[in-house]
Protein backbone atom coordinates (compact mmCIF):
# COMPACT_ATOMS: atom_id res chain seq x y z
CA UNK A 1 0.00 0.00 0.00
CA UNK A 2 1.44 3.29 -0.98
CA UNK A 3 2.54 5.34 2.28
CA UNK A 4 2.53 9.59 1.75
CA UNK A 5 3.84 12.13 3.79
CA UNK A 6 1.21 14.78 5.20
CA UNK A 7 1.74 17.94 7.38
CA UNK A 8 -1.82 17.26 9.22
CA UNK A 9 -1.11 14.00 9.43
CA UNK A 10 2.44 12.44 9.16
CA UNK A 11 2.78 9.39 7.36
CA UNK A 12 -0.59 7.76 5.98
CA UNK A 13 -1.57 4.75 3.71
CA UNK A 14 -4.17 4.56 1.56
CA UNK A 15 -5.31 2.17 -0.94
CA UNK A 16 -4.09 2.91 -4.67
CA UNK A 17 -8.05 2.83 -6.01
CA UNK A 18 -9.08 5.54 -3.52
CA UNK A 19 -6.89 8.12 -5.77
CA UNK A 20 -9.11 11.05 -6.99
CA UNK A 21 -7.60 12.08 -10.10
CA UNK A 22 -8.31 16.17 -10.83
CA UNK A 23 -7.64 16.06 -14.65
CA UNK A 24 -7.00 19.94 -14.60
CA UNK A 25 -6.21 20.64 -11.01
CA UNK A 26 -8.57 23.48 -9.15
CA UNK A 27 -8.10 26.33 -9.65
CA UNK A 28 -5.15 28.14 -8.30
CA UNK A 29 -3.63 24.96 -7.72
CA UNK A 30 -3.55 24.06 -11.64
CA UNK A 31 -0.87 21.28 -11.63
CA UNK A 32 -2.28 19.17 -8.43
CA UNK A 33 -3.89 16.40 -10.36
CA UNK A 34 -3.77 13.81 -7.08
CA UNK A 35 -6.03 13.84 -3.74
CA UNK A 36 -6.91 11.08 -1.30
CA UNK A 37 -9.69 11.80 0.48
CA UNK A 38 -8.91 11.14 4.31
CA UNK A 39 -11.60 10.79 7.21
CA UNK A 40 -11.15 9.85 10.85
CA UNK A 41 -14.22 9.26 13.27
CA UNK A 42 -13.31 12.09 15.62
CA UNK A 43 -13.54 14.07 12.86
CA UNK A 44 -16.90 12.90 11.74
CA UNK A 45 -18.09 14.47 8.29
CA UNK A 46 -15.25 16.77 7.34
CA UNK A 47 -13.42 15.01 4.64
CA UNK A 48 -9.46 15.88 3.97
CA UNK A 49 -8.74 16.61 0.62
CA UNK A 50 -4.53 15.46 0.97
CA UNK A 51 -2.78 16.26 -1.83
CA UNK A 52 -0.21 13.46 -3.23
CA UNK A 53 2.11 15.42 -4.60
CA UNK A 54 2.27 18.44 -2.24
CA UNK A 55 2.48 17.29 1.75
CA UNK A 56 1.61 20.69 2.76
CA UNK A 57 -1.87 21.13 0.82
CA UNK A 58 -4.65 19.62 2.27
CA UNK A 59 -8.60 21.25 1.73
CA UNK A 60 -11.25 20.99 4.56
CA UNK A 61 -14.30 19.65 3.07
CA UNK A 62 -17.52 18.30 4.29
CA UNK A 63 -20.39 16.71 2.00
CA UNK A 64 -22.13 19.56 0.68
CA UNK A 65 -25.72 17.93 1.40
CA UNK A 66 -24.59 18.31 5.42
CA UNK A 67 -24.17 22.04 4.67
CA UNK A 68 -27.40 22.27 2.38
CA UNK A 69 -29.67 19.12 2.50
CA UNK A 70 -31.50 20.68 -0.14
CA UNK A 71 -28.52 21.71 -2.68
CA UNK A 72 -28.62 21.90 -6.55
CA UNK A 73 -26.20 20.22 -8.36
CA UNK A 74 -25.55 21.71 -11.59
CA UNK A 75 -22.17 21.07 -13.35
CA UNK A 76 -21.71 22.52 -16.79
CA UNK A 77 -21.10 20.41 -19.87
CA UNK A 78 -17.42 21.17 -19.88
CA UNK A 79 -17.18 19.75 -15.98
CA UNK A 80 -19.24 16.58 -16.98
CA UNK A 81 -17.03 15.75 -19.91
CA UNK A 82 -14.14 16.02 -17.44
CA UNK A 83 -15.88 13.62 -15.20
CA UNK A 84 -16.78 11.23 -17.85
CA UNK A 85 -20.79 11.42 -17.55
CA UNK A 86 -22.98 11.78 -20.03
CA UNK A 87 -24.79 15.13 -20.69
CA UNK A 88 -28.34 13.63 -20.59
CA UNK A 89 -29.01 14.70 -17.33
CA UNK A 90 -27.12 15.90 -13.71
CA UNK A 91 -25.64 13.30 -11.81
CA UNK A 92 -27.39 12.71 -8.51
CA UNK A 93 -25.25 13.10 -5.14
CA UNK A 94 -24.55 10.05 -3.51
CA UNK A 95 -25.51 7.97 -6.52
CA UNK A 96 -23.14 9.00 -9.06
CA UNK A 97 -21.09 11.48 -7.38
CA UNK A 98 -19.74 12.55 -4.35
CA UNK A 99 -19.79 16.41 -3.98
CA UNK A 100 -18.14 17.98 -1.39
CA UNK A 101 -17.94 21.76 -0.11
CA UNK A 102 -14.70 23.36 0.80
CA UNK A 103 -14.29 25.28 3.48
CA UNK A 104 -12.32 28.00 4.78
CA UNK A 105 -11.58 29.51 7.90
CA UNK A 106 -11.82 33.43 8.77
CA UNK A 107 -12.01 35.43 11.80
CA UNK A 108 -15.84 35.65 11.35
CA UNK A 109 -16.05 31.88 11.33
CA UNK A 110 -15.76 29.22 9.03
CA UNK A 111 -17.41 29.14 5.21
CA UNK A 112 -18.62 26.87 2.73
CA UNK A 113 -17.59 27.40 -0.96
CA UNK A 114 -21.33 26.49 -2.20
CA UNK A 115 -20.18 28.17 -5.64
CA UNK A 116 -17.76 25.32 -6.75
CA UNK A 117 -18.85 22.30 -5.40
CA UNK A 118 -15.73 19.30 -5.20
CA UNK A 119 -18.03 16.39 -7.72
CA UNK A 120 -16.41 13.01 -7.36
CA UNK A 121 -17.14 10.63 -9.86
CA UNK A 122 -17.98 6.99 -8.07
CA UNK A 123 -17.85 5.03 -10.82
CA UNK A 124 -13.92 6.04 -12.00
CA UNK A 125 -13.29 8.43 -9.08
CA UNK A 126 -12.30 11.05 -11.90
CA UNK A 127 -12.97 14.51 -9.82
CA UNK A 128 -13.50 18.69 -10.62
CA UNK A 129 -14.33 21.53 -8.95
CA UNK A 130 -17.52 22.55 -10.45
CA UNK A 131 -17.50 26.09 -10.73
CA UNK A 132 -21.58 27.17 -11.61
CA UNK A 133 -21.95 30.37 -13.74
CA UNK A 134 -25.39 31.53 -12.68
CA UNK A 135 -25.46 30.49 -9.76
CA UNK A 136 -27.14 31.76 -6.53
CA UNK A 137 -24.97 29.99 -4.10
CA UNK A 138 -22.19 31.59 -2.04
CA UNK A 139 -18.66 31.14 -2.41
CA UNK A 140 -18.49 32.35 1.00
CA UNK A 141 -21.88 30.83 2.61
CA UNK A 142 -21.27 31.16 6.63
CA UNK A 143 -21.77 28.08 8.38
CA UNK A 144 -22.66 29.65 11.85
CA UNK A 145 -23.16 33.18 11.31
CA UNK A 146 -21.93 35.00 14.69
CA UNK A 147 -24.49 36.70 15.90
CA UNK A 148 -25.34 40.38 15.03
CA UNK A 149 -23.48 42.67 17.24
CA UNK A 150 -26.02 44.84 19.35
CA UNK A 151 -26.21 48.64 18.72
CA UNK A 152 -26.40 50.54 21.74
CA UNK B 1 -19.82 52.27 -14.71
CA UNK B 2 -20.07 53.09 -18.48
CA UNK B 3 -22.26 51.17 -20.02
CA UNK B 4 -22.74 50.84 -23.71
CA UNK B 5 -25.09 49.55 -25.82
CA UNK B 6 -24.01 46.70 -28.60
CA UNK B 7 -26.18 44.97 -31.28
CA UNK B 8 -24.50 41.63 -32.12
CA UNK B 9 -21.47 41.27 -33.85
CA UNK B 10 -20.57 44.91 -32.79
CA UNK B 11 -17.11 45.59 -30.96
CA UNK B 12 -15.82 47.51 -28.18
CA UNK B 13 -12.19 48.79 -27.79
CA UNK B 14 -10.74 49.19 -24.55
CA UNK B 15 -7.38 50.88 -24.71
CA UNK B 16 -5.18 50.14 -28.11
CA UNK B 17 -4.99 46.33 -27.11
CA UNK B 18 -8.48 45.27 -26.00
CA UNK B 19 -11.36 44.47 -28.17
CA UNK B 20 -14.07 42.78 -26.78
CA UNK B 21 -16.88 41.52 -29.32
CA UNK B 22 -20.97 41.06 -28.74
CA UNK B 23 -20.43 37.71 -31.01
CA UNK B 24 -23.95 36.42 -30.31
CA UNK B 25 -27.17 37.19 -28.54
CA UNK B 26 -29.52 35.06 -27.27
CA UNK B 27 -32.48 34.46 -25.01
CA UNK B 28 -30.57 34.79 -21.80
CA UNK B 29 -26.93 34.27 -22.88
CA UNK B 30 -24.41 36.46 -24.58
CA UNK B 31 -21.24 35.06 -26.08
CA UNK B 32 -18.56 37.47 -25.97
CA UNK B 33 -15.67 37.74 -27.93
CA UNK B 34 -12.55 39.00 -26.46
CA UNK B 35 -8.92 39.70 -27.42
CA UNK B 36 -6.25 41.03 -25.64
CA UNK B 37 -2.37 40.72 -25.25
CA UNK B 38 -1.43 36.69 -24.19
CA UNK B 39 -0.12 37.84 -20.52
CA UNK B 40 -3.09 39.46 -19.74
CA UNK B 41 -5.35 36.76 -17.95
CA UNK B 42 -9.11 37.26 -18.73
CA UNK B 43 -11.41 34.97 -16.77
CA UNK B 44 -15.31 34.73 -15.44
CA UNK B 45 -15.54 36.35 -12.47
CA UNK B 46 -16.83 33.55 -10.17
CA UNK B 47 -13.58 31.96 -11.64
CA UNK B 48 -11.35 34.50 -9.86
CA UNK B 49 -13.31 34.45 -6.68
CA UNK B 50 -12.83 30.53 -6.24
CA UNK B 51 -9.35 30.78 -7.05
CA UNK B 52 -8.70 32.84 -4.66
CA UNK B 53 -11.05 30.77 -1.80
CA UNK B 54 -9.08 27.57 -2.39
CA UNK B 55 -6.08 30.10 -1.43
CA UNK B 56 -7.40 30.75 1.43
CA UNK B 57 -8.67 27.47 2.28
CA UNK B 58 -5.19 25.76 1.71
CA UNK B 59 -3.98 27.93 4.64
CA UNK B 60 -6.28 26.10 6.98
CA UNK B 61 -4.44 24.71 9.80
CA UNK B 62 -4.89 21.95 12.58
CA UNK B 63 -6.01 24.12 14.95
CA UNK B 64 -8.78 25.24 12.53
CA UNK B 65 -9.97 21.95 12.21
CA UNK B 66 -11.46 21.43 16.13
CA UNK B 67 -12.64 24.49 15.57
CA UNK B 68 -14.76 24.02 12.50
CA UNK B 69 -15.54 20.92 14.53
CA UNK B 70 -16.70 22.30 17.30
CA UNK B 71 -19.26 24.09 15.47
CA UNK B 72 -20.43 21.52 12.97
CA UNK B 73 -21.55 19.68 16.70
CA UNK B 74 -22.56 22.11 18.78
Amino acid sequence: MPVMETKNFGQISFEPDSELEFPSGLPGFDSRRRFVAVRFVESDPLVYLQSLEDPDLCFITVPILAVDPLYKLKVSGEDLDQLGLPHARQPRIGEDVLCLTVLSVRETGATANLLAPIVVNLRNRRAVQAVASESEYSHQFALMPQEASVCS
Amino acid sequence: MLVMSRRQGETILIGDEIEIVIAHIGRSRVKVGIRAPRQMPVVAREMKLVREENLAAAGATASDLSRIIARLHP
